[in-house]
C-alpha cells in the first residue's frame, strides 16, 4: 500500500527536519505577536513551569519508539503525586524514590504482560490509565493531599541551580541518559530494532519482553518523577493534578518526529516536540481562546503530524 | 465428451519469474483433471488464472467457444467458474447459511432486513448437494475443518442457480489438512457432481491425484509437460517428468571432501509438533550438511523452527552438543550458538528502514561491545565489512538501508548476522534461495560450504532438489510431517533425483 500523502524520501525528510522547521515558524510567530515571551525570565518560568511535561514526553518517547503507545503516563503522574505526598511524613525524601522505583515496576509489568496476554499496548495502558486513576480517587477521597514541608527531596526539586530551575536541569539529565542509552548501548539498538521490526528482531535472538518491558518502566518511572516534579512546585497532591498532561504529552513526541509506528525518532527530538507543545499552549491563552481550547489545538495536531509521518506500508490495515 | 474450458497458450511473469509459460489445457466436461507438479512449477498459478484471481499476460481463455475475460473472481464465478479455497474463504463468526450466501445476500432481505426462514430453506437445500446434515444457523466456527470445507464446497455450488448450467469446480490442494477418512468423504462428493461439472483437482500426492483424476496433468518450471489418461498413467515416467529442470549437473559437479567427525552435535528424538512434523528423527554431526527437502506443508520448515524455540507446543526430546536442549525462545538457542534464516526474509529475516550494518550487529553486535552492554561499531565495522566484502554483498556501504538492496544482497546481510557470532555451532537455512538469482545462489552455496568446512553444522531446507543434492552430506526427505526417505553419503554416491521426488509427493 503506498503512503496516502508523500514518499518514503519525503517522508523521512519531514521526520528529521519537519519540528525544527515548525518551531522555528512558531518561535518567528512569537516574536512579532508576544515577544516579551523570548525574554530570559519569561522563558525560564515556562520551562520550570513545563519541566514535568517535558519529562513525560522524555519518558514516552522510548514505548513509541519500539512501536508502542502509553496511554498511561498522565494517570500514574497523578497516581505518583498522591503517593509520593502520602508517604512524605513517614517515609520523606525516601518515599519519593521509593515512588519511582515502584512506577518502574508497574511500568515494567505493563509491558511485560503486553506480550504475555498479547494484548495491544493501547489496550494494556488504557485500562492502566482507569486503574490508576480509581486508586488515586480511592486513596484521596477526591480531596487534596498536602505534603509535609521540609522534604530534602522536594524542596531540592523546587530549587535552583545557577539561575535554571533545578527540575529544568533533571529533565536535561534524564533526556541526555536517555540518548545515551539510545545511541550507544546494545538496549538502545534494541529499542530501534524492536520498532522496526519486531518479528525480525525476536528471530534474531533478541529477549522481545525484556525489551518491551524495559521501554514502559522508562516511561513510568519519568512519568512518576514528573508528579514529584509537580508537588514539588504546588505542595498538594489531587487525583487530577497531572491529567492534562496525556496529550500535550503524545504532541511532544509525534511532533518531535517519533513516528507512531516505532523504529524512528531520538529524546532529543521529543525536547524539540516538548518545546513546540509548550508554545502551543502558551500560544493558546496569548491569542485570547479560553484555555479549554487547547485541547482542540492538541488533538488537531497530533492529527496533522501523525497524517504527515506514519508509514502505512507498514501497517497494511487500519483499525 | 465436450470441452468445457480450454485455455490457449497462457503465460503469466511475477518479476523475474516466468510462473507459467505457454500452458494449454482443455477441460472435459464431467471430468476431473488432476494438476501436479513441484512447489513452483505453476499449478497455484494456473489455478488463480481460471479463477480470476490473476490475469495472464497472454494467451485466451475460451468457454464453450465464447472468449472469456476473467477479471475478477466475480467474472469466474459468472462464467461458472468456483474456486474452493486452499485456506478457507469462510467466516467463522458468522453462520453457515450468512456464508453461503455472502455474496447475495440481498435475494433474502426486503427493506434491508433478513428473512430469516427463506433463508434456512434455501441453505438447506444447497447443504443437501454435499449431503452435509448440519443446521443452517450453526456459527461457521463451530463445525470442523471437513465440514466447513463441505459448506465451501456448497458454496461454489450455489453457481449452478445463477449460471444455470455447467460449472468447473477448482480444488487448490484441499486434502492438505484432511485424515484419511475426511479425504474420502470428499473424494465421494466430488465423484458425486461429476456428472454436471467439470473438477480440476491440484494436490501435492500421487497417490490421491491417482485416486481420483481421470486424467493427469504434470508441470513442471511452469510448463505443461505432459498430460496422460488415467488408464495409461506410468508413474514412473510421472515422477521423472516432475524434476524438470532441477536436475543436478552430475559431470561438473565437484562433491565436497567433507571429513565429519563423530561428534554429534545436534541430536532430535520423536518430534512432534501437532499437525506438522511427527515422530522426525534426526542427527548431525560437526561440520555437515544435513539437507531436508518436502513439498509445501512436508513440516520441514516446522523442524527448524522448533529446534530455534517458536513452537509453542511440541513433543519430543532435543540433544545438543550432549546435553539436552531446552529451548521456549529465539533468544534461548542463539544463546546456545544456533541460528535460523527465515524463509520469510521481508518480515523476519531483516530489520526494514535500518541500515546493513545494524542488521548485521542485530544479534551479536555485543561481542563486540564492552561488558556494560556499551556497543563498538567501531570494531563491529571492522568485522561487518570483511564479511561484506567476503560474501560479495553489493552495497555502497555499511550505512545503506538494506531496504534498497536486492533480494540476494539483503539475504546475505541476514546470513551475515549469524557469521559474526563467534560461538556458533549450528546455523539453520529456510529455503535460502527463495527468490535469489542464480548469481546470488551460487555465491550463498559456496558460503555454506565454506561454514561448514570450518566446523559449522548446517541444517538446509531447500527449495529444489539440485540444491540440497549439491550441498548435502546427508539428505532426509519429509511427506506430512514424517520422514519418508533418507540418504547419507550424498556426496559420494548422490540419489536420483526421481528418488526424492517419489519419496515426497
Amino acid at each position: 500500500m503506498s503512503n496516502a500523502f508523500m514518499s518514503n524520501s519525503n517522508r523521512a525528510r519531514v521526520q528529521k527536519f519537519g519540528s525544527l522547521i515548525v518551531l522555528v515558524i512558531i518561535l518567528v510567530i512569537v516574536a512579532f505577536a508576544a515577544p516579551n515571551l523570548l525574554r530570559w525570565q519569561a522563558l525560564n518560568t515556562l520551562l520550570l513551569d513545563n519541566a514535568p511535561l517535558m519529562l513525560v514526553i522524555v519518558g514516552l518517547t522510548i514505548p513509541i519508539l519500539i512501536g508502542c503507545l502509553d496511554l498511561s503516563v498522565a494517570a500514574l503522574a497523578s497516581f505518583a503525586a498522591i503517593c509520593g505526598a502520602m508517604l512524605s511524613p513517614s517515609l520523606g525524601s525516601f518515599g519519593g524514590v521509593l515512588v519511582v522505583l515502584g512506577a518502574a515496576g508497574i511500568g515494567g509489568l505493563q509491558g511485560y504482560l503486553i506480550g504475555r496476554l498479547q494484548i495491544p499496548s493501547f489496550v494494556m495502558t488504557l485500562s492502566a490509565l482507569g486503574i490508576f486513576k480509581g486508586l488515586s480517587l480511592f486513596l484521596t477521597s477526591a480531596n487534596m493531599v498536602g505534603i509535609k514541608p521540609g522534604m530534602a527531596l522536594y524542596d531540592g526539586l523546587a530549587g535552583r541551580t545557577a539561575g535554571i530551575a533545578n527540575t529544568v536541569i533533571v529533565v536535561l539529565l534524564v533526556a541526555a541518559i536517555l540518548q545515551f542509552v539510545l545511541r550507544f548501548t546494545t538496549l538502545g539498538r534494541n529499542f530501534y530494532a524492536f520498532g522496526s521490526s519486531e518479528l525480525a528482531t525476536y528471530a534474531s535472538g533478541v529477549r522481545r519482553d525484556l525489551v518491551r518491558s524495559i521501554a514502559f518502566a522508562i516511561s513510568a518511572a519519568c512519568a512518576a518523577l514528573a508528579g514529584l516534579m509537580l508537588i514539588s512546585q504546588t505542595m498538594f497532591a489531587n487525583a487530577t493534578i497531572a491529567d492534562g498532561m496525556l496529550l500535550p504529552a503524545l504532541v511532544g513526541v509525534v511532533v518531535g518526529g517519533t513516528a507512531i509506528s516505532g523504529g524512528v525518532g531520538s529524546v532529543f527530538s521529543s525536547l524539540i516536540g516538548a518545546i513546540i507543545a509548550i508554545l502551543i499552549r502558551v500560544g493558546v491563552t496569548l491569542s485570547g481562546f479560553p484555555p479549554s481550547s487547547q485541547d482542540v489545538a492538541f488533538g488537531m495536531v497530533i492529527l496533522i503530524a501523525v497524517a504527515l509521518t506514519t508509514d502505512r506500508a507498514k501497517i497494511g490495515i487500519v483499525k | 465428451m465436450t470441452t468445457a474450458l480450454s485455455l490457449a497458450g497462457i503465460s503469466k511473469r511475477f518479476g523475474d519469474v516466468l510462473a507459467l509459460d505457454d500452458v494449454s489445457v482443455d477441460l472435459k466436461e464431467g471430468e476431473v483433471l488432476g494438476l501436479i507438479g513441484q512447489n513452483g512449477s505453476g499449478k497455484s498459478t494456473l489455478m488463480k488464472i481460471m479463477a480470476g484471481l490473476h490475469r495472464p499476460d497472454s494467451g485466451q481463455i475460451s468457454i464453450g467457444s465464447r472468449i472469456v475475460q476473467l477479471r475478477s473472481p466475480l467474472d469466474a464465478a459468472r462464467a461458472g467458474i468456483g474456486l474452493v479455497h486452499q485456506e478457507q474463504s469462510l467466516i467463522g463468526s458468522l453462520t453457515v447459511a450468512e456464508n453461503l450466501f455472502l455474496d447475495k445476500q440481498s435475494d433474502f432481505a426486503r427493506f434491508g432486513l433478513y428473512r430469516w426462514s427463506p433463508m434456512r430453506d434455501e441453505a438447506k437445500r444447497q447443504l443437501a448437494k454435499v449431503e452435509l446434515d448440519v443446521d443452517p444457523f450453526t456459527p461457521l466456527g463451530e463445525l470442523s475443518f471437513a465440514k466447513r470445507q463441505m459448506v465451501e464446497l456448497a458454496k461454489v455450488l450455489t453457481l449452478e442457480e445463477l449460471v444455470n448450467g455447467h460449472l468447473v469446480i477448482l480444488f487448490d490442494e484441499p486434502t492438505s489438512v484432511l485424515n484419511p477418512p475426511d479425504i474420502q468423504g470428499l473424494f465421494a462428493q466430488i465423484r458425486r457432481i461429476k456428472h454436471r461439472s467439470s473438477v480440476v483437482f491440484v494436490s501435492h500426492r500421487m497417490d490421491e491425484i491417482l485416486d481420483i483424476s481421470d486424467r493427469v496433468l504434470v508441470m513442471s518450471d511452469g510448463r505443461n509437460v505432459a498430460e496422460r489418461e488415467k488408464d495409461r498413467v506410468d508413474v514412473d515416467e510421472l515422477y521423472e517428468l516432475m524434476v524438470g529442470k532441477q536436475r543436478m549437473d552430475r559431470v561438473k559437479r565437484r562433491p565436497r571432501d567433507a571429513h565429519l567427525s563423530d561428534r554429534k552435535v545436534l541430536e532430535v528424538a520423536n518430534m512432534s509438533v501437532p499437525g506438522e512434523v511427527s515422530n522426525v528423527s534426526l542427527s548431525m554431526a560437526a561440520g555437515e550438511i544435513l539437507g531436508l527437502i518436502g513439498v509445501h506443508g512436508s513440516g520441514a520448515d516446522a523442524v527448524l523452527r522448533t529446534i530455534f524455540g517458536m513452537a509453542d507446543k511440541w513433543a519430543g526430546a532435543i540433544q545438543f552438543e550432549g546435553k539436552p536442549l531446552k529451548v521456549d525462545s529465539p533468544a534461548a538457542a542463539v544463546a546456545k550458538g544456533i541460528g535460523y534464516l527465515p524463509s520469510e526474509r521481508k518480515t523476519e529475516g531483516m530489520v526494514r528502514n535500518t541500515s546493513v550494518a545494524e542488521n548485521a550487529a542485530i544479534a551479536f553486535g555485543w561481542q563486540y561491545g564492552s561488558r556494560l552492554g556499551l556497543v563498538s561499531r567501531q570494531r563491529e565495522r571492522g568485522v561487518i565489512e570483511s564479511w561484506v566484502a567476503k560474501l560479495q554483498i553489493r552495497t555502497p556501504s555499511i550505512d545503506h538501508q538494506i531496504d534498497l538492496l536486492s533480494g540476494g544482497n539483503q539475504q546475505k546481510v541476514v546470513l551475515t548476522k549469524w557469521l559474526l557470532g563467534n560461538s556458533m555451532k549450528l546455523l539453520m537455512l529456510d529455503h535460502p534461495t527463495r527468490g535469489l538469482d542464480p548469481g546470488a545462489r551460487s555465491d550463498l552455496f559456496a558460503a555454506v560450504r565454506e561454514l561448514a568446512d570450518k566446523g559449522l553444522s548446517i541444517l538446509l531446507v531447500g527449495d529444489t532438489l539440485d540444491e540440497v543434492l549439491s550441498l548435502s552430506d546427508e539428505i532426509l526427505v519429509m511427506k506430512d510431517g514424517e520422514i519418508t526417505a533418507s540418504f547419507s553419503d550424498v556426496q559420494a554416491s548422490p540419489p536420483s533425483e526421481e528418488e526424492l521426488v517419489r519419496a515426497m509427493v
